[in-house]
C-alpha cells in the first residue's frame, strides 16, 4: 500500500520538475514581452506589466514577416508534397538502376549543415536573380522539407501490396482514382504528419533566409534580429517577435502531437 | 465469348524466368485449373491475362482481340488475389462493392445493396459487413476476396488460390459452391491451386506448369491415369506415387517388368495392349515402374509374385492409413484400412497391380504408357 502512495507522488514530482525544465524559458520570454526594457534585468516576477512592447512591434512590419515565413514554409511544405508524393511512390513501387543510391542522395540532403552549402547557394541565386525572393527561397527550403516527407511516405507505400492497386485496376478505376480513393486515404497518417512536421522545420529555418534574403523578402524567424539594434538591444520586443512567431507551431503541436508519433512510427495497415 | 489464348508468353523478373514461351488456349465457358508446385508461374500467368503484369514478350488475346495495349480495367476480368488485396480502409461491405462503384461498372446504390447481400449470403460473411479486413480472420478476408470477384459478371474469372486460407469443411463446402455456380454463370473460369484434388474436382482441363512451361494440359482422368511424365505423376495423387527401377524383358513372347527385391527379382507380366506395345520398341531395357498407392494390394504372408518388405511405417489419415513398405530398394507408400494395426518392421509382402502400372522412360522420365489408357483417358 505504501508503494501505492509513493509511486505516484515521485511520478508527479517528476513529471512536474521537467515541465518546469522545459516550459520554463518559454514562460520567461512569454513574461519578458510584457516588461518595459527598464524591467527587464531588475524584477523577476513582480512588474507593471505594459503592451508597449507588442505595440512596438506590431507598428513595424512585422506581420509582413510573418506572413513572408507562413508564404514560404506553407509553399515549400506544399511543393514537397507534389513532388514527394510521387518520388516516394516510384521509390517503393518501381526498380530502377540506382534506385537505392537516389534515395540515399535525397537523405543526405539532410544531413549537411546548411551552412555548407549556403555560399554557393547564395552566389548561384544572385547570378539567375533569385536572391530574396520567395520563389528561392522555396526552392532551397525543399532541402529540408522534402528528404524526410519523401522517406517517411516511401514506407508507407511500401506496407500497401501492389495487388491492392492491381484489385482496383481490375474493378474498373483509373490511376487518378485509384490514388484519390486507395492510396491516399492509406497514407495519410503518413502524409499529414510528415507534412506539418516538414512546415515546422520550415518555419524554424534561419540560416537559408539570412544569407539568401533580407530586404523584400524576411521571414520572421530572421526579422526578429532587427530587434537587436545597434545601440541597444530591445529585448522586450524581441520577446514579442519571438513568442508570436512561436505560436503557430505550438497550436500546431498540440493539434497533431496525438497523430505525430503514430503517423511517423507506423506504417500502413495491412489487410 | 471469352476464350482465352496465350501465345509464346515470356516473363522474366531479373534473372528468373517465371514463364518460358508458353501456349495456352482456354476455351469458352471452360472451367481450367492451373496446377504446379510454387514458383511455377501459375500467378503471373493469371496476372499476365488480367493485365496487371505484362509480358516480355508474346501475345494475349480474350475472344478475338489482341489484349496486349488494353488497359487491365477495359479487360473486363475479375481477379481473386492469392494475398485477398483487400482495401485496409473499407469494410466488408465497401470492398465488394467497390467494383460496382467504379465508373466502369456503375450500379444504383439499391442494386448494389442487393448484389452484396446475395453474395455475401452465398460466402457466409454476411454477418460481417461492418467489420475492416484487419479485424477478419484469413478465411474470412479470402472469402471476402472471392465476395469482391464474383460480385461482377466479367469475361472471365481468375481465382488464384481462392479457397487455399479457408478450412477442410468449407473448402469442400465452397468448392461445390463454385462449381455449381461456374455452370451457371457460364463463364470461363480460370483457376490456381496447388491442391490437386481441387484441381481434379473442379477442373474441366488440367495445365501442370512447371519452371515457367507446361508439363502437360488435358482433363483429370488424363493427367491422372496418363501422366506424360514423372514429374506430373508425382505432382498428382495422394500420397505421392512410387515410381522405381525396373526393368523390361521378354520370358516366353511376353513383355514382363521385373523389379528387383533383394536378391531375386519378382516379374509381373503386363497386360497385352501395353506389353505388345512395349514388346516392339524392344525389350531388355531399363525403365521406370510407376505404381500408385490404391493400386498396391498386401499381405502379411508370403505369396507367389508379391515382393518381400517390412513394414517402414503406418500413418493414420482419418478414413485410412498410408501403410510404408520398405524392399531392399525402395520404399512403397500403400492405402491401408484405418482399423489396421501392425508392429513395424513386420514382415509385408505385396503385389503392384500390373495392369494400373504407369511405365516411364527410365533415361528421361517421359511416360512410356500403360494398360487401358485410351478407355481410361476417354479416348478410346
Amino acid at each position: 500500500m505504501r508503494r501505492g502512495i509513493f509511486e505516484p507522488a515521485f511520478r508527479y514530482a517528476a513529471l512536474i520538475v521537467w515541465a518546469l525544465f522545459a516550459l520554463f524559458p518559454l514562460l520567461w520570454m512569454v513574461i519578458i514581452s510584457f516588461k518595459s526594457d527598464a524591467e527587464v534585468f531588475t524584477t523577476t516576477f513582480w512588474f507593471s506589466p505594459t503592451l508597449g512592447n507588442y505595440e512596438a512591434v506590431f507598428k513595424t512590419d512585422y506581420f509582413k514577416y510573418f506572413l513572408d515565413n507562413l508564404i514560404i514554409s506553407g509553399c515549400a511544405v506544399l511543393v514537397s508534397v507534389a513532388v514527394g508524393v510521387p518520388a516516394a511512390y516510384a521509390l517503393a513501387r518501381y526498380q530502377f538502376r540506382g534506385k537505392e543510391d537516389l534515395a540515399f542522395q535525397i537523405l543526405s540532403f539532410k544531413f549537411a549543415p546548411e551552412i555548407l552549402v549556403v555560399l554557393p547557394v547564395f552566389m548561384i541565386f544572385q547570378w539567375i536573380g533569385l536572391y530574396d525572393t520567395h520563389l528561392g527561397l522555396i526552392w532551397v527550403y525543399q532541402l529540408i522539407t522534402m528528404p524526410l516527407l519523401i522517406w517517411v511516405l516511401r514506407g508507407y507505400f511500401e506496407d500497401i501490396s501492389v495487388e491492392v492497386e492491381q484489385a482496383a485496376m481490375l474493378d474498373g478505376y483509373k490511376w487518378y482514382q485509384i490514388f484519390l480513393r486507395i492510396l491516399l486515404p492509406l497514407i495519410k497518417p503518413g502524409l499529414v504528419s510528415s507534412a506539418l512536421l516538414t512546415f515546422i522545420f520550415a518555419w524554424n529555418t534561419f540560416t537559408f533566409p539570412l544569407i539568401l534574403a533580407g530586404f523584400k523578402v524576411q521571414p520572421v524567424t530572421v526579422a526578429a534580429l532587427r530587434y537587436l539594434a545597434s545601440d541597444t538591444v530591445h529585448y522586450g520586443q524581441m520577446a514579442v517577435a519571438a513568442a508570436v512567431t512561436a505560436l503557430p507551431e505550438v497550436v500546431l503541436a498540440l493539434l497533431i502531437q496525438k497523430h505525430l508519433v503514430r503517423g511517423l512510427s507506423f506504417g500502413a495497415v495491412k489487410g | 465469348m471469352a476464350q482465352i489464348t496465350l501465345e509464346k508468353i515470356s516473363k522474366s523478373f531479373g534473372s528468373v524466368k517465371a514463364l518460358d514461351a508458353v501456349d495456352l488456349e482456354v476455351k469458352d465457358k471452360e472451367f481450367f485449373v492451373l496446377f504446379g508446385p510454387a514458383g511455377a508461374g501459375k500467378t503471373t500467368i493469371l496476372k499476365t491475362i488480367a493485365g496487371v503484369e505484362f509480358p516480355d514478350s508474346g501475345l494475349v488475346r480474350i475472344g478475338d482481340r489482341i489484349v496486349n495495349l488494353i488497359d487491365p480495367a477495359l479487360r473486363n476480368v475479375s481477379m481473386v488475389f492469392e494475398n485477398y488485396a483487400l482495401y485496409p480502409h473499407m469494410k466488408v461491405y465497401d470492398n465488394i462493392a467497390s467494383p460496382m462503384r467504379s465508373p466502369l461498372h456503375r450500379k444504383s446504390e439499391a442494386e448494389i445493396a442487393r448484389e452484396v447481400a446475395r453474395v455475401s449470403d452465398l460466402m457466409g460473411i454476411s454477418q460481417l459487413m461492418e467489420r475492416l479486413p484487419s479485424q477478419l480472420s484469413n478465411g474470412q478476408r479470402q472469402r471476402t476476396a472471392l465476395g469482391r470477384c464474383l460480385v461482377r459478371r466479367p469475361n472471365v474469372f481468375l481465382m488464384d488460390e481462392p479457397l487455399a486460407h479457408l478450412d477442410a469443411k468449407l473448402r469442400h463446402l465452397m468448392r461445390t459452391e463454385l462449381k455449381a455456380m461456374q455452370t451457371a454463370f457460364d463463364t470461363t473460369t480460370i483457376y490456381v491451386t496447388h491442391d490437386y484434388s481441387e484441381a481434379l474436382s473442379l477442373g474441366d482441363r488440367i495445365a501442370i506448369l512447371n519452371r515457367g512451361k507446361f508439363e502437360q494440359i488435358g482433363t483429370g482422368d488424363e493427367v491422372y491415369y496418363a501422366p506424360v511424365n514423372e514429374f506430373v505423376a508425382r505432382l498428382v495423387g495422394e500420397p505421392e506415387i512410387n515410381i522405381v527401377d525396373a526393368e523390361l524383358q521378354d520370358v516366353a513372347g511376353e513383355c514382363r517388368v521385373g523389379i528387383r527385391a533383394g536378391a531375386s527379382i519378382v516379374h509381373y507380366p503386363l497386360p497385352d495392349d501395353i506389353g505388345g506395345k512395349l514388346h516392339a520398341s524392344g525389350v531388355g531395357r531399363r525403365i521406370r515402374m510407376g505404381i500408385r498407392g490404391v493400386n498396391i494390394a498386401y499381405k502379411f504372408e508370403k505369396a507367389e509374385g508379391y515382393l518381400p518388405g517390412s513394414v517402414y511405417n503406418l500413418e493414420p489419415i482419418g478414413n485410412k492409413s498410408i501403410l510404408t513398405i520398405k524392399t531392399d530398394e525402395n520404399l512403397f507408400q500403400t492405402i491401408a484400412s484405418n482399423d489396421l494395426s501392425v508392429e513395424l518392421d513386420t514382415p509385408v509382402w505385396m503385389y503392384p497391380d500390373p495392369k494400373n502400372m504407369l511405365l516411364f522412360d527410365a533415361a528421361d522420365g517421359r511416360f512410356l504408357g500403360r494398360h487401358h489408357q485410351a478407355q481410361l483417358t476417354g479416348r478410346a
